[in-house]
């Protein structure tokens, strides 16, 4: 077996529920946190919180249809009319910060139901995240914002314009003096457009944009290399060598979703003649990235550019043209390892034209510079690497902020325009944006929710989910979508563009009429008809994608850059921790931390759900004798803050991972008190990562939600794993690697061999364990969220999961996954327990469950060798308020209490193609019939199909040398089966 | 036996059996049974208004979870069920057996096991999800013309059970007749007189009823016997025929059925020692009775230690790396507590039996009698959780917690147990009063028999 060392947790970990009966946990609760200590000792009151969830609201009429007034164009299916029970294709797209994904959305009677993406999107190829996927149960959230507030009451839209249009032209004469907007990055010609007019109206007034969460350095890096702004388009598909200095590219960085597209296009091994990428990754704390790496460094952020420095060094000594000017006259505190230097820089060195190094967003502009110019000197940019100039884009960042709050300080603001965003929560604390707001005159907050930021201003608008609103978008290859409503504003909201036009011109427009002006400049009004439907019905314009700009580094600016960096002696150890303010995977910058299906999402590393705990190395954690869901005291620049902490393996000694997004206190009912705040803690001047951290242990504990308790494999053979060296040599390792008795039975088997027979497999070489295919799950099959004190008791309900697992060092671990769902064993186990045949196997192959013949007595989830059936402990469906029942899958049972359920191969989809099938009468062809978690994945790793067809993508993949069932052992004959992981370890390392 | 002791002690005669266990249920109860009784109900209650509370929320409110689906509700039922088999064993084999020293502890043994099986039914009927279509477990005609799924033993279980219970009401309601004859006879209300007449079933202990009723009697016998190692291999079943690891074992039915006897003689001493103290029985539950069941406490605890040695090795002997894990899992993983538990009480500590003295010591045997009963109530425990807890992926592993609802309800079927264990012995005669009659030396005068003149006792068969 490949797995090396197994890996004992038994000191760094432990069970949850035995903590929770202490009596210092009783305690802290009952002091700390008045209210979970209440949920945490009824086992149900969370639960019915959860169900409470829009209760409050009136909501006459709402259930009913809510078509668009306007026209717009489905996209498969005839417009003509809507069929009840079939549901009808819209194309759209999402905006996300300076991205957009391309998307599809499946409505049901006019209720968007399920968001997908959009194949005909050159940018993310009809692949979505799982931020995309759960941003549907956004619409439905019925703690949105549901009125015009002014100073706390409620008003009309109406009595807004008229307000705003008393100001507006005083503000016209006096150019727009005092006049100060705030907003978030965007990517939009109208959005861009519209900006534009605002600055030519109002010259005098001035516009800031800020995120908590943005790539400023890298930008900044791009201007120190080249002068200007572009977008990095990276073609990982066409990269061998990639190496990455922080940077979590397959998850949490701008453009993942297509990252891992093409990341996992170059490790795509069929046979033993394919070749793969090879992945360096240096990092401070385990991301999805690392674990796919084939190489992983771990390493405090603070000495990742010593890494860069040293390879330059190296680089140029090894023969690569590096002007000399951009190697920085500075030399590394760290020694790098140089058996390591030495294979990465032959590596790269031999793949010119062929690599990528890119960095993180918490690595200084500088080293963005200087990576750019080293993949200039390896000839990688304009191959894989692209440089695109940047359309229809703000770009915000933490020196704009500073300098608005300054102002705001001075009290040189009489009336500000808060755009969306929720600077009062997320601004860095050292500005206190709250105490420079109460210098304002008059501020105007634009959001989804009445926030935090909402709260303190005195007027707040409704703002709309990008599902009922018009607008438009830029994904960061320059193609543009429009973003097209599939429902009407559920509460009355107004959509930026509607908002900046009335700001503007002071007219109350139609958001439909704005965008169609943007779009009429850009296509022309000759036949504009025409060309705005194909864009409605495209989702975008064709070939709009910017073309890539010609760049050369500008050397002289660089270099002197360069000269002036000199590395600090502070360097980290346990008095002086490097902080690393992270984004959450769940809740990103905060703004989902009112999505219960992103909440109880486990992070894909620690699988914790619910909270955001500081990560500490296991070593670190041994030195200030803490273990996990101890409570510590962070102090950081005189800002204090107390947290529970999670150990985690493969974490760099000194540096602490802080995530950020948690403790909103204005979120709504599912957001309100999860987790700490940690921008409390977070300074304008080192806002990604910085020095200076120190921790005190604390008497308390507190009780973290974790999806998996154990973490090692056991030397149990379930994920099986080889080398491409070794897979050459033994390309059936994976199936020959269990030794069994031939897997014979007592009496005849059915035999399955007529008509369809679905099967699926899931390739965990491209698997990268990004959670996309959980929530595409979730959104699907109507699975339902329970809550904190659920997880905690080992109840999620997710269909799949993603096992992750660390094998080898504690201190330096690999990780693996492996997505979990009903493997449908042809000879199930849970079949034969139940007394009552409710789950029974059907002529497909399918094992199915029947939810009214249930009685619930557990005996096949027992029996189940994989564990993935999900029993509803609660009834956690019924109390559902009307506005969340509206994004459930009509086509798809809502379970309740009492009743298993678990992964179906979506038989709903099934059942769909071939009733389509059956009417055309034909076959169901090869690739029709897509599950939830397969069309969500951005890896590419799953294939489903009838595997009695032998041309099937689906057959053709069991077919491969590296297939292999999990438990075959068991002869349970599953229809799931796993192709084995791939690494690609440079031999030069691996002979150490 | 080989010991010439008196199966009954202190020269009783027909009559005085008669007035002495007639008695108990005709004079005013004595204190310590209300006390019983009030402690015993309210027990019931909680256990009751438990399961009203489950109806209304679901099976959430205990502590099951994924991996762990079944906790102490299906534990509950295997410990109430085997309980339940020392009363048939004792009526039944014993009786086939000719082991004449039954007879003063069959009734209430036979009454044990049915107020046990009683308590054990409890648990999987409302152990469902879905409480109200528990009957789609019985193989009722419908209009979706469905059977239950004949292949699942949850459903060899309800066949089983419910077999076991009919057969030992039968059987010892049957036993009764004779004696509720005699209640009857000596009833001195109309409403005494009414039921006791009815349940009696016109006995007038003619020759003819003695002999119809002997052969009943044996009939019953011979039906219960292989009930008795049926009951427990079929529940038994419900683990070995699953595929997880620490369940899947062949050993299971033979190691259920000794553990079964081994808890339900354990069960019977605890009671017999409290009943006799109570009641003034030492002359008819004598020490040779108590000593006796201590042998067998002794040998079946050996049976279940064997049984939990054999298991470690065939884990071993397998080859099968899960087996092996989970039984080194039991022993020193998370739940090794439960497992040395279960070892101490149920290997270690009946081992004193060895010693005559302790065999005979009231104290003694009442504590190791307790520590059976703990030790076997952990086996079930360890055999169901710490299978469920850590089988095959270790992704999925969990710890299992008990909530309040999981421990009220165990107690609270104690509650309910002894709740109709104290109306029994109010109100029925606790002791088999013709079978007691029958092992006097009066009723084997042998007055010119000589080849039995080495008996001292006989039995009418």
């Amino acid at each position: 077996m490949s797995m090396k060392k197994e890996l004992k947790g038994k000191d760094y970990w432990r069970s949850l529920d035995q903590l929770a009966e202490t009596d210092e946990f009783k305690s802290f609760l009952n002091r700390e946190f008045p209210e979970n200590a209440s949920e945490m000792t009824n086992p149900v009151s969370r639960r019915k919180f959860l169900s409470l969830m829009g209760a409050s609201i009136a909501f006459a009429g709402l259930a009913g249809c809510r078509k668009p007034v306007e026209k717009i164009v489905p996209y498969v299916n005839a417009p003509e009319n809507i069929k009840p029970g079939i549901a009808n294709y819209y194309a759209t797209s999402m905006p996300f910060g300076l991205d957009a994904q391309g998307l599809l959305v499946e409505s049901h009677e006019g209720r968007p139901t399920k968001v997908e993406g959009n194949d005909k999107h050159p940018w993310t190829n009809g692949k979505s995240n799982a931020w995309i996927q759960a941003s549907i149960l956004g619409l439905y959230d019925p703690d949105r914002s549901k009125a015009v507030l002014q100073d706390g009451v409620e008003k009309q839209w109406e009595d807004f314009v008229e307000h705003w249009r008393q100001i507006y032209f005083k503000f016209r004469e006096t150019k727009g003096q005092g006049l100060v907007v705030l907003s978030e990055s965007f990517a939009s010609p109208t959005l861009f457009r519209l900006y534009e007019a605002f600055k030519k109206q109002f010259p005098a007034a001035q516009w800031y944009a800020y995120d908590p969460i943005s790539d400023e350095n890298i930008y900044e890096g791009i201007r120190l290399a080249t002068g200007s702004n572009y977008h990095p388009i990276y073609e990982y598909d066409k990269a061998n060598v990639i190496l990455s200095l922080g940077a979590d590219f397959l998850l949490t960085e701008t453009g993942s979703v297509r990252a891992n597209q093409g990341f996992t296009a170059a490790r795509k091994v069929e046979s033993s003649n394919d070749t793969m990428n090879r992945l360096y990754v240096v990092e401070n704390s385990f991301t999805i990235t690392g674990g796919m790496a084939d190489h992983r460094m771990r390493l405090e952020n603070r000495y990742i550019p010593d890494v860069l420095v040293a390879l330059t060094q190296r680089l140029k000594k090894s023969g690569l043209k590096v002007d000399s000017m951009l190697v920085p006259p500075y030399s590394p505190v760290i020694q790098v390892d140089e058996q390591w230097l030495n294979a990465v820089a032959d590596d790269l060195m031999k793949n010119k034209r062929q690599s990528i190094i890119l960095a993180g967003r918490n690595q200084p502009s500088w080293v963005h510079a200087l990576t750019l110019a080293l993949n200039q000197a390896l000839g990688n940019l304009d191959k894989t690497i692209v440089l695109k100039p940047i359309k229809d884009t703000l770009i915000g960042d933490h020196q704009q902020l500073k300098t608005l709050v300054q102002t705001m300080h001075n009290g040189q603001v009489d009336t500000l325009f808060i755009l969306g965003g929720n600077p009062v929560y997320n601004s860095p604390v050292d500005l206190s944006f709250s105490s420079a707001l109460k210098n304002v005159r008059k501020a105007i907050h634009l959001s989804t929710h009445v926030d935090e930021t909402s709260k303190q201003v005195q007027w707040h608008i409704p703002l709309t989910h990008y599902l009922e609103n018009w607008s438009d978008t830029r994904s960061m290859d320059g193609t543009m979508s429009v973003t097209q409503p599939l429902i009407a504003p559920l509460f009355g909201a107004h959509s930026l563009p509607e908002v900046l036009e009335l700001m503007t011109t002071g007219n109350n427009k139609r958001g439909y009429e704005v965008v169609r002006e943007t779009w009429k400049s850009r296509t022309g009004l000759n036949d504009f008809e025409k060309k705005w439907n194909r864009i409605l019905h495209d989702g975008l314009l064709t070939n709009s994608a910017v073309a890539k700009a010609k760049v050369s580094i500008d050397k002289d600016s660089l270099s002197a850059y360069l000269k002036n960096i000199t590395h600090s002696e502070d360097l980290p150890d346990i008095d002086n921790m490097e902080v690393d303010f992270a984004v959450s995977p769940a809740v990103y910058d905060g703004r989902y931390a009112n999505n219960g299906w992103l909440q109880e999402m486990p992070d894909p590393v620690t699988k914790m759900a619910w909270d955001n705990a500081i990560l500490l190395s296991p070593k670190a954690a041994e030195a200030l004798g803490v273990v996990s869901q101890d409570v510590v005291k962070l102090t950081y620049k005189k800002q204090t803050l107390e947290m529970p902490v999670l150990i985690m393996p493969g974490q760099a000694d000194y540096s602490v991972v802080v995530p950020l997004g948690y403790g909103r206190n204005a979120a709504g009912r599912i957001g309100d008190g999860v987790g700490v705040n940690t921008y409390l803690l977070r300074h304008s001047d080192g806002p990604y990562t910085d020095m200076g951290l120190t921790i005190e242990k604390t008497t308390k504990t507190y009780t973290l939600a974790n999806t998996q308790d154990h973490w090692s494999m056991e030397d149990r053979p379930l994920v099986r794993e080889a080398t491409l060296e070794e897979f050459k040599k033994h390309p059936k390792f994976a199936a020959e690697m269990v030794e069994h008795p031939p897997l014979k039975s007592l009496w005849e088997e059915h035999s399955y061999d007529e008509g369809y027979q679905w099967g699926m497999t899931i390739d965990l070489n491209a698997c990268t364990g990004c959670n996309a295919c959980v929530i595409a799950c979730q959104s699907e099959n109507n699975i339902p969220i329970v809550g904190k004190e659920q997880v905690a008791k080992g109840r999620e309900m997710h269909w799949i999961r993603l096992d992750r697992y660390f094998s080898g060092d504690i201190d330096d671990p690999e990780m693996v996954y492996q997505p979990v769902a009903c493997q449908h064993c042809e000879n199930a186990p849970c079949e034969q327990v139940c007394p009552v045949a409710a789950t029974v196997h059907d002529e497909e192959g399918l094992n199915v469950m029947t939810y009214n013949r249930c009685i619930g007595t557990r005996y096949c989830s027992n029996n189940c060798p994989y564990k993935v059936r999900r029993f509803n402990f609660f009834n956690y469906t019924n109390d559902m308020s009307e506005v969340i029942q509206m994004a459930q899958n009509p086509d798809v049972t809502v379970r309740s209490r009492g009743v298993m359920e678990k992964c179906t191969f979506c038989v709903q989809r099934i059942s769909e193609a071939k009733i389509r099938a059956k009417n055309e009468e034909r076959k169901v062809r090869d690739g029709e019939i897509v599950t939830a978690c397969q069309q969500a994945c951005p890896a590419n790793a799953i294939a489903f199909g009838d595997i009695n067809d032998s041309e099937s993508v689906v057959s053709k993949m069991k077919n491969l040398d590296r297939n292999y069932t999990m438990l075959a052992e068991l002869n349970v004959q599953t229809r799931n089966t796993f192709l084995a992981k791939l690494r690609n370890p440079n031999p030069e390392l691996e002979k150490a | 036996m080989l010991d010439n002791t008196p199966l009954v002690l202190g020269n009783e005669t027909f009559s005085s059996i008669t007035d002495h266990i007639s008695s108990i249920t005709e004079r005013k109860a004595p204190k310590q049974w209300y006390l019983l009784l009030a402690l015993a109900s309210s027990l019931a209650l909680v256990l009751f208004g438990m399961i009203g509370y489950l109806f209304w929320e679901g099976t959430g409110i205990w502590g099951i979870q994924n991996p762990v689906g079944w906790g102490w509700a299906i534990v509950n039922f295997v410990f109430w069920v085997g309980i339940g088999h020392a009363g048939t064993l004792i009526s039944a084999i014993l009786f086939l057996l000719r082991q004449k020293w039954r007879t003063s502890i069959n009734r209430f043994a036979e009454a044990m096991t049915l107020f046990a099986v009683l308590a054990a039914g409890i648990f999987p009927a409302i152990h469902v999800g879905r409480v109200w279509v528990v009957y789609y477990m019985f193989p009722l005609p419908n209009q979706m013309q469905m059977w239950p799924n004949f292949r699942s033993p949850l459903l060899w279980d309800v066949f089983a059970v419910g077999t076991y219970f009919t057969v030992s009401l039968l059987f010892w309601f049957t036993g009764l007749v004779p004696d509720l004859a005699t209640y009857r006879d000596r009833a001195k209300t109309k409403i005494k007189k009414m039921v006791f007449g009815i349940l009696s079933l016109g006995w007038r202990g003619g020759n003819r009823q003695w002999k119809h009723y002997e052969m009943t009697y044996l009939l019953l016998a011979g039906l219960s016997t292989p009930l008795v190692l049926s009951v427990h291999s079929v529940v038994s079943t419900d683990f070995a025929t699953s595929v997880i690891p620490g369940w899947h074992t062949t050993i299971f039915p033979p190691y259920f059925v000794a553990g079964a006897i081994f808890s339900g003689f354990a069960m019977v001493m605890t009671l017999a020692i409290i009943a006799r103290k109570i009641y003034g029985l030492e002359h008819l539950i004598t020490m040779k009775h108590l000593d006796n069941m201590n042998k067998i406490i002794l040998l079946t605890g050996m049976i279940v230690g064997f049984s939990y040695g054999m298991e470690f090795f065939i884990a071993w002997y397998s080859g099968n790396p899960y087996e092996q894990f989970a039984f080194v899992n039991r022993a020193f993983g998370p739940y090794a507590w439960a497992y040395w538990i279960m070892v101490s009480c149920n290997v270690l500590i009946p081992q004193l039996f060895w010693s005559r003295k302790i065999r005979r010591s009231i104290p003694a045997m009442f504590i190791i009698s307790i520590f059976v009963n703990i030790g076997m109530w952990f086996e079930r425990f360890v055999i169901v959780v710490t299978s469920l807890s850590r089988d095959f992926l270790p992704s999925a592993w969990d710890y299992f917690t008990p909530t309040i609802y999981d421990i009220g309800m165990f107690i609270g079927s104690f509650g309910l147990f002894f709740t109709l264990f104290l109306l029994f012995v109010r109100f029925l005669p606790m002791i088999s009063m013709s079978e007691v009659k029958g092992v006097l030396p009066q009723a084997d005068p042998h007055y010119y028999d000589h080849e039995h003149d080495t008996r001292k006792g006989g039995q009418h068969v």
